[in-house]
C-alpha cells in the first residue's frame, strides 16, 4: 500500500512571531521553519504503518517555494522513502495547495493520504477536506487512531463530544490530530542517507493546475498587548466594572 | 577560503539541538542527580538512536567517520544543555584515542561505541581524577610515562564530589602487575593528543554554557521589572549581558580554529586548542560572573536552574589543563626565539 504524507514549510513552533513593521505580512527574516507539526504527526504515522508492513512505500509531498525541500529532506530522515516538490511563487492558499495535490494523487494513486489537521501559520484547517472533496475520496478528520483493517481504515476522530471511530473505504484522506502519535527524532544516519532518496520536482502546470487567488491579505498586527489588571476593595465595584465598564453581564 | 561550517555541518547542530533542548531539560538533570549513578538510562538509549556515540568512530566499525570539526559545534550544543551524559568525550577523547592505537582493541571496542553498548573512559594525570569511571567498560588510563587499558574488574574506583552535581569523578586505582598497552614515545603522542581534544571537548561545551546563560537571562531580565521597566532597559544590565556576548563571540573563532587544526593533524593544534580554552572558559567564567548579578544573586541558589550552568562551566574551565597550563603552553610558543608571529602565524 502506498501512502501519500503531505508536509508543510512554517515557522518553527517556538519562535515567537513577529510582523512587518508596515503591517504586510508576518516577518520571516532570519527565522528559524520547520515542519508544520501536524504535518510532522502525519509522517510519523505514515512510517509506523511502513515499519508495520502495512504501507509499502511512503511518498512525502510538499508544496511552496525552492527552500520548502528542507522539510522534504527531513521528512525524508524520519524514514519516509521518496519526495515530491512542487514549486510554487509567493503564499497559496488552501484550494490551490488542494489542487496541486489532488494532481499529485492522480500521478501517484496512493491508497492513503495522510496530512495534518491543519498548518500553524495559517490555522486554516481546510485542505484536507478539500483534497477530499475534490478526490471525492472518503475523509477520517482530526485522527488520534488510524487502523487499516482489509480494504477499509478505521480512524477514530476527536470531536465535540469525544471519540468517534469511522471507517473508510480506500482509498482514504486522514489528517491528523495532536494526540495521534508522538514523532522521533531524525537520527544523523538517517540524515545522510536522506540527501541520496530521490526528490522530483514539478511546476504547477505539470499537474495542469493554475494558480490563482482568491483571497488578499489586508493587513497583520499582534495581538493587542494584556492590560495590567487591578484590585477591586469590594464585590459591589467588582460588580459594577463588570456590568458598567466591561459590560459583560446585565 | 572558506571559513564556514558546511550545509550538513550546520544541519546537524539543528538537530542535536532541537532534540537536547526539549529531552534534556533542567528537570530531567535535577532528576538525575537524585539517582546513585547519576545517569539517565532512557536519556542515553535516545542519544544512541540519534546515532550520537558514533559520529566519529570510522564507517568501517559501523560509525559516520565525522571529524572533530563535524563534532565540534554538536559539543557546543551538548554544553547549551549542561547534558551530564559522557557523550562530549567518548567521541572526542575516546574514540579517537582508540582510532590512534588501532589493532585488536579498536577493533573490538569501536562497534560497541558506535553502538552505545559501551562507553570509555580516558583519564590523565593532568585530570587526576577520571569522569564517568563508573559507567565506562574500558578505561584507558594514563600513568606515569605509560597508558594503561583496563576493564571495571581491573580497577578501585573512589567517588570524588565535584561541585557540578553532574559531573561523576573518581580516583581510579589498579595493580601494577597489569601490563601498559602503550609506552615511551607512542604513549606521550597519545597523552598529548588526548589531553588536546579533552581541552576542545571542554572549549567547546563552555561556548554553549555561555550563551545558555545569556539566554536564560535575557528572558530573566526582559520579565522582571523594577521602576515600571523591565530590568533589562536598564544600562547597567544591558552593558554586563553585552560584555558576555563580545567575549562569546570573539571565542568562537579559536574553538573551531582549534578543531580545524586537530582534524587536519596541523603542527599548530597545542597552541591552538590552549588559545581556544582559555578564551572560551574566559567567556563562559565571565557569563557565570555577570549572570548571576543580573539575577539579583539569586542565580547562585540551589533553587535556580542558572547555577546548574556556572557550576559546570567553573569545573571545566579546570580540567584537562587550567588557565594556567594553557596560558604557559601560549607563552611558551610566543616567547620563543624561533617563534614565527604575526598574521598567519600565531593562531
Amino acid at each position: 500500500m502506498k501512502v501519500l504524507v503531505t508536509v508543510k514549510r512554517v515557522v518553527d513552533y517556538n519562535v515567537k512571531v513577529r510582523a512587518k513593521a508596515d503591517g504586510s505580512d508576518v516577518d520571516l527574516n532570519n527565522v528559524k521553519m520547520a515542519i508544520n507539526p501536524f504535518c510532522e504527526i502525519a509522517v510519523e504515522e505514515a512510517v509506523r504503518l511502513k515499519e508495520a508492513g502495512t504501507a509499502t512505500e511512503v511518498v512525502v509531498v510538499s508544496v511552496g517555494a525552492k527552500q520548502c525541500q528542507e522539510q522534504i529532506r527531513t521528512a525524508l530522515a524520519l524514514g519516509a522513502d521518496r519526495g515530491i516538490h512542487v514549486e510554487t511563487e509567493g503564499a497559496v492558499e488552501p484550494l490551490v495547495v488542494a489542487k496541486l495535490l489532488k494532481g499529485v494523487v492522480e500521478k501517484e494513486e496512493p491508497r492513503l493520504v495522510i496530512l495534518g489537521k491543519q498548518s500553524i501559520d495559517g490555522d486554516n484547517n481546510q485542505t484536507g477536506q478539500m483534497l477530499g472533496a475534490l478526490t471525492n475520496m472518503p475523509q477520517g478528520t482530526f485522527a488520534s487512531e488510524v487502523a487499516i483493517d482489509g480494504d477499509k481504515v478505521n480512524v477514530t476522530r476527536e470531536v465535540d463530544a469525544g471519540m468517534q471511530t469511522i471507517s473508510l473505504n480506500l482509498p482514504a484522506i486522514v489528517t491528523s490530530d495532536l494526540r495521534l502519535n508522538e514523532p522521533r527524532y531524525a537520527s544523523l544516519p538517517n540524515i545522510m542517507k536522506a540527501k541520496k532518496k530521490p526528490l522530483d520536482v514539478f511546476s504547477p502546470a505539470d499537474l495542469g493546475v493554475e494558480v490563482t487567488s482568491h483571497i488578499t491579505q489586508l493587513s497583520v498586527a499582534p495581538p493587542a498587548e494584556r492590560q495590567a489588571g487591578i484590585i477591586v476593595e469590594s464585590v459591589e465595584q467588582l460588580v459594577d466594572k463588570l456590568k458598567n465598564e466591561a459590560k459583560v453581564i446585565s | 577560503m572558506n571559513f564556514t561550517f558546511s550545509e550538513d555541518q550546520l544541519l546537524f547542530q539543528d538537530s542535536v539541538r532541537d532534540f537536547l533542548v526539549n529531552e534534556v531539560t533542567p528537570e530531567k538533570i535535577r532528576a538525575s542527580w537524585e539517582k546513585d549513578d547519576g545517569r539517565d538510562p532512557l536519556l542515553w538509549q535516545q542519544i544512541v538512536e540519534m546515532g550520537l556515540p558514533g559520529i566519529t568512530v570510522p564507517e568501517e566499525f559501523g560509525g559516520l567517520g565525522m571529524s572533530e570539526l563535524d563534532f565540534v559545534l554538536l559539543a557546543q550544543e551538548c554544553g547549551y544543555v549542561a547534558l551530564p551524559e559522557p557523550l562530549v568525550h567518548n567521541a572526542l577523547v575516546a574514540v579517537p584515542m582508540l582510532k590512534e592505537l588501532g589493532g585488536e582493541l579498536a577493533a573490538q571496542w569501536l562497534p560497541k561505541i558506535a553502538a552505545g553498548e559501551a562507553k570509555v573512559a580516558v583519564g590523565l594525570e593532568q585530570n587526576i581524577l577520571v569522569e564517568d569511571a563508573h559507567t565506562a567498560e574500558l578505561l584507558l588510563i594514563q600513568k606515569g610515562d605509560d597508558i594503561f587499558a583496563l576493564t571495571p574488574q581491573q580497577v578501585t574506583l573512589r567517588h570524588n564530589e565535584s561541585i557540578d552535581p553532574s559531573r561523576k569523578l573518581y580516583a581510579v586505582e589498579f595493580e601494577d602487575s597489569v601490563p601498559p598497552l602503550a609506552s615511551g614515545a607512542q604513549a606521550a603522542a597519545l597523552i598529548n593528543t588526548a589531553l588536546n581534544r579533552g581541552a576542545l571537548a571542554c572549549a567547546a561545551q563552555a561556548l554553549g554554557l555561555a550563551q545558555r546563560m545569556i539566554d536564560m537571562t535575557v528572558l530573566y531580565t526582559t520579565d522582571r521589572h523594577q521602576f515600571g521597566k523591565p530590568i533589562g532597559s536598564f544600562q547597567a544590565v544591558k552593558h554586563h549581558m553585552a560584555n558576555i556576548a563580545v567575549r562569546l563571540e570573539y571565542a568562537k573563532a579559536p574553538v573551531h580554529r582549534a578543531a580545524y587544526a586537530i582534524a587536519n593533524g596541523q603542527a599548530s593544534a597545542s597552541r591552538n586548542v590552549s588559545h581556544a580554552k582559555i578564551v572560551a572558559c574566559e567567556a563562559a567564567k565571565l557569563a557565570a560572573k555577570n549572570t548571576i548579578q543580573a539575577h539579583g544573586a539569586m542565580g547562585y541558589t540551589w533553587e535556580v536552574d542558572l547555577h546548574i550552568f556556572m557550576k559546570k562551566a567553573w569545573a571545566l574551565a579546570n580540567t584537562w589543563g587550567d588557565e594556567g597550563f594553557h596560558k604557559t603552553r601560549v607563552s611558551d610558543y610566543i616567547l620563543a626565539e624561533d617563534a614565527i608571529l604575526g598574521a598567519g602565524s600565531t593562531f
